[in-house]
C-alpha cells in the first residue's frame, strides 16, 4: 500500500507541475503581446462620444483593475493565479462585460458532448473492427472495413465536413446545415430539443467519427496482427483455450493497453475544442469561441480557454497514469 | 500390434516464396522421416543451428503448421484428419509443447498461475476450484516448485527458470505421452540449465513421458538423448543413437558441428561431452 500512495503522490505532483509551467507559459506570451486590452476598451467606449481626459483615466484605472493588469509585472503575475485559483478570468474584452468563466461555462457542454460521443464512438467501433480485422486477417468483410479506413484517413479533415455537408445540407437536406440546436427553440430538457440537439450534432460527430475511426482502426489492426503471432498466443491454443477467448482476453486484453492511453489524450484534447469542426457547422462551442477571441484580440477568453485546454490534457494524463497499473501489471509502482 | 506413439514419415513443409513470375519453392522441412516407439520412452533430440527447420518440424508435429507432403501419425491417427474441436482437443492432451522463451510463452498481463488451471479445466476431470488447485500443485512439485510460490505472480515477477519450469509443470498436467521442447534451456541461465536437463531425464523415468528435446546445444544433447537427429537446411543429415552419432559423425555438417563446440571446462569435460567430442589439444592448450 505504501508504494502505491508513493506513485499517486508523484503523479499528483507531476500534474500540477506539468499545470503550473503551462499556465506560466500563457501568462508570459499574452503579457508580451502588443495587444492592451484596456486601450481595446477605451477605444470602444470612446467612439460613442467625446470624454474628459479625467474620466478616461479614470476608466483606464478601473478597467487595468478588471483585467489584472495593475502595478509592476509582478503584481500583476501574483493577481493573475490568486484569480485563477478561483477560475476568474475576469471580463471578456470582446463581449464585455459577461465574464470569460460565464463564456467558457456555456460552450463548454456543447464541446464536450459532441466530442465525447465522437470520441468515444470512434474509438470503440475502430478498436473492434481493427482488433477483428487483425484476428480474422481473410474475413472480406473485415478487409473491406479495412479499405475504407485506409482510404478515408489521409483525406484532410475539412474536406470530409464539406463533403458531408454538401451531401445532407444541400444535395438531400435532411439534416441542418449549422448550429447547435434550432434557432427558435429555448433551451431545456425536453424532447423536442434535444431531438434538435441531436439532428444538429449528427454531421459534426458523424464527420469526427470518419476521421478518427480510420486512425483506431489501423493502429489496433497493426497492434493485434503483431500480438497474433506472439507465442503466448500459440501458447494458449495449445492449451485449448478456444479462439472467442484467445482473441478477447489475449490478443485485444493486451492490445488495448496502448489504444487507452490513446484515448485519454483524446479525450484530454477535447477542451481544445474541435475548431475546424465547429467552424465548419457553425458549433457554439469552445473552438468557435477559441477562433472569435483571437479574431477579437479578447486577450482575457484566450487566457482563460487555454488554461482550462491546460488543466484537460494534464487531467487526462494523470487519469491513465493512475489507470496503468491496473491494466499492465508490469508497471512499476513507487 | 498397436500403432507407435508417433511416425512421421516423409513429412516435407514447402514455402513458395516471391511473385508470380519468379516463384521460388522452400523447404522448411524436406523429406523428414522417424518413428517414436510407444513403450519405449525415450529423449529424441533434433539437433540444428537456426534456420535448420528444427521449430517447423516441431511445429508440424503440434499440428499448428500442416505437411505439404508426407504423414505424420500420433497414435495411428494422421493429423491432418483432425478438424473438430473435441479432436483437437484430444489430440493436445496427449502432446503438449514448451517453448523456447518462458516470457514469450506467457501472456505478460496473465498471472502465471492461470495457465495452470486453465490447463487443468481443459485437460483433465478436475471441475472445483480446489481439485484444480490440487492438480495445479501436483503438476508444480512434480517440477520442484509448489503452487504456494507461484500463485497470484505475473511472468515478470518469477525468474527464467522458475518460469520455465512452470511451463514444464504446465505441460505435465494432462499426463501426456509426448512433450516436446523447443529449445527449452536456450533462454535460461547456464546455472539452471543443467536442472532443466535432469527435469526431463526424471520425466521420462518416473512419469513415462517420451520427450522430443530440440536444440542446438551439443552438450545437453549428448548429456539427455537417448537417440538423435542432426538437421541442416530442412534435411536430416544424421541420424541414430545418440552417443554413437556424437562420437562417430559421419556428415560432414555433423563433423564441423562437434568440431566447433569447445568444451566449457576441459578437466570435466568427459561429464559432458565424449572425450572425441571436445575440443583438439591445440584448442586446450589456448585455453591453459
Amino acid at each position: 500500500m505504501q508504494s502505491i500512495n508513493v506513485y499517486i503522490v508523484k503523479r499528483l505532483g507531476q500534474f500540477f507541475l506539468v499545470v503550473f509551467i503551462g499556465i506560466n507559459i500563457v501568462f508570459f506570451v499574452t503579457h508580451a503581446t502588443p495587444i492592451d486590452p484596456v486601450e481595446h476598451s477605451i477605444m470602444a467606449a470612446a467612439m460613442f462620444g467625446s470624454t474628459s481626459p479625467e474620466a478616461i483615466n479614470m476608466l483606464r484605472e478601473a478597467l487595468a483593475d478588471l483585467y489584472g493588469l495593475k502595478g509592476s509585472l509582478w503584481d500583476q503575475y501574483w493577481t493573475f493565479w490568486k484569480r485563477i485559483a478561483v477560475a476568474d478570468f475576469g471580463p471578456s474584452v470582446s463581449s464585455f462585460p459577461t465574464p470569460v468563466s460565464t463564456l467558457i461555462g456555456r460552450a463548454i457542454p456543447w464541446t464536450v458532448g459532441l466530442l465525447l460521443t465522437a470520441v468515444i464512438i470512434s474509438w470503440v467501433v475502430g478498436n473492434i473492427l481493427g482488433g477483428l480485422a487483425g484476428y480474422y486477417r481473410e474475413n472480406r468483410l473485415l478487409k473491406a472495413a479495412g479499405v475504407v479506413a485506409m482510404g478515408l484517413h489521409p483525406i484532410p479533415y475539412y474536406i470530409i465536413a464539406f463533403v458531408l455537408l454538401i451531401i445532407f445540407g444541400y444535395l438531400w437536406p435532411v439534416l441542418p446545415l449549422g448550429g447547435g440546436y434550432q434557432r427558435n427553440m429555448t433551451p431545456g430538457w425536453n424532447l423536442p430539443f434535444i431531438g434538435s440537439v441531436i439532428t444538429h450534432g449528427f454531421l459534426p460527430a458523424l464527420s469526427l467519427v470518419l476521421v478518427g475511426f480510420g486512425a483506431w482502426f489501423m493502429g489496433m489492426r497493426a497492434l493485434v496482427s503483431n500480438i497474433v503471432t506472439e507465442d503466448y498466443v500459440v501458447y494458449a491454443e495449445l492449451a485449448g483455450v478456444d479462439r472467442n477467448r484467445i482473441l478477447g482476453s489475449y490478443v485485444m486484453r493486451n492490445a488495448l493497453v496502448p489504444q487507452i492511453t490513446g484515448l485519454g489524450m483524446s479525450l484530454g484534447a477535447i477542451f481544445n475544442g474541435a475548431i475546424i469542426t465547429e467552424q465548419v457547422f457553425g458549433y457554439p462551442g469552445v473552438g468557435t469561441l477559441l477562433v472569435s477571441a483571437v479574431h477579437a484580440g479578447d486577450y482575457s477568453l484566450v487566457i482563460g480557454i487555454t488554461t482550462i485546454s491546460i488543466i484537460g490534457v494534464a487531467g487526462a494524463v494523470l487519469v491513465i497514469d493512475l489507470l496503468y497499473p491496473l491494466l499492465d501489471p508490469r508497471v512499476k509502482i513507487g | 500390434m498397436s500403432p507407435p506413439l508417433l511416425e512421421v514419415s516423409n513429412a516435407s513443409k514447402i514455402y513458395a516464396m516471391g511473385g508470380l513470375l519468379s516463384r521460388r519453392r522452400f523447404a522448411a522441412v524436406a523429406d523428414v522421416s522417424f518413428t517414436l516407439e510407444e513403450d519405449r520412452h525415450e529423449i529424441f533430440t533434433i539437433i540444428g543451428e537456426s534456420g535448420s527447420g528444427k521449430t517447423t518440424l516441431a511445429r508440424m508435429i503440434l499440428n499448428i503448421v500442416p505437411a505439404t507432403e508426407g504423414t505424420i501419425r500420433f497414435r495411428g491417427v494422421d493429423l491432418a484428419t483432425i478438424r473438430k474441436r473435441a479432436d483437437r482437443l484430444a489430440f493436445m492432451r496427449q502432446v503438449q509443447p514448451i517453448f523456447q522463451n518462458p516470457f514469450e510463452a506467457f501472456n505478460p498481463l496473465k498471472r502465471v498461475d492461470r495457465y495452470l488451471y486453465m490447463t487443468a479445466l481443459h485437460f483433465t476431470d478436475a471441475r472445483t476450484a480446489d481439485e484444480v488447485r490440487a492438480k495445479a500443485d501436483r503438476a508444480l512439485r512434480q517440477v520442484g516448485l509448489s503452487l504456494a510460490e507461484v500463485k497470484g505472480r505475473f511472468p515478470h515477477e518469477l525468474s527464467g527458470g522458475q518460469l520455465q519450469r512452470v511451463a514444464v509443470a504446465r505441460s505435465l498436467i494432462s499426463s501426456p505421452a509426448l512433450i516436446i521442447a523447443d529449445e527449452p534451456v536456450s533462454m535460461v541461465d547456464a546455472s539452471i540449465r543443467m536442472s532443466i536437463v535432469n527435469l526431463f531425464k526424471a520425466l521420462r523415468d518416473t512419469l513415462k513421458v517420451s520427450i522430443i528435446y530440440i536444440t542446438h546445444d551439443l552438450a545437453t544433447a549428448y548429456y539427455i538423448s537417448d537417440r538423435i537427429i542432426i538437421m541442416k537446411k530442412g534435411e536430416v543429415v544424421e541420424s541414430g543413437n545418440a552417443r554413437e552419432v556424437l562420437a562417430h559423425p559421419t556428415h560432414p555438417y555433423s563433423i564441423l558441428l562437434k568440431n566447433s563446440v569447445l568444451s566449457p571446462d576441459p578437466s570435466r569435460r568427459d561429464e559432458l561431452l565424449a572425450p572425441q567430442f571436445s575440443s583438439t589439444e591445440k584448442d586446450i592448450a589456448a585455453l591453459r
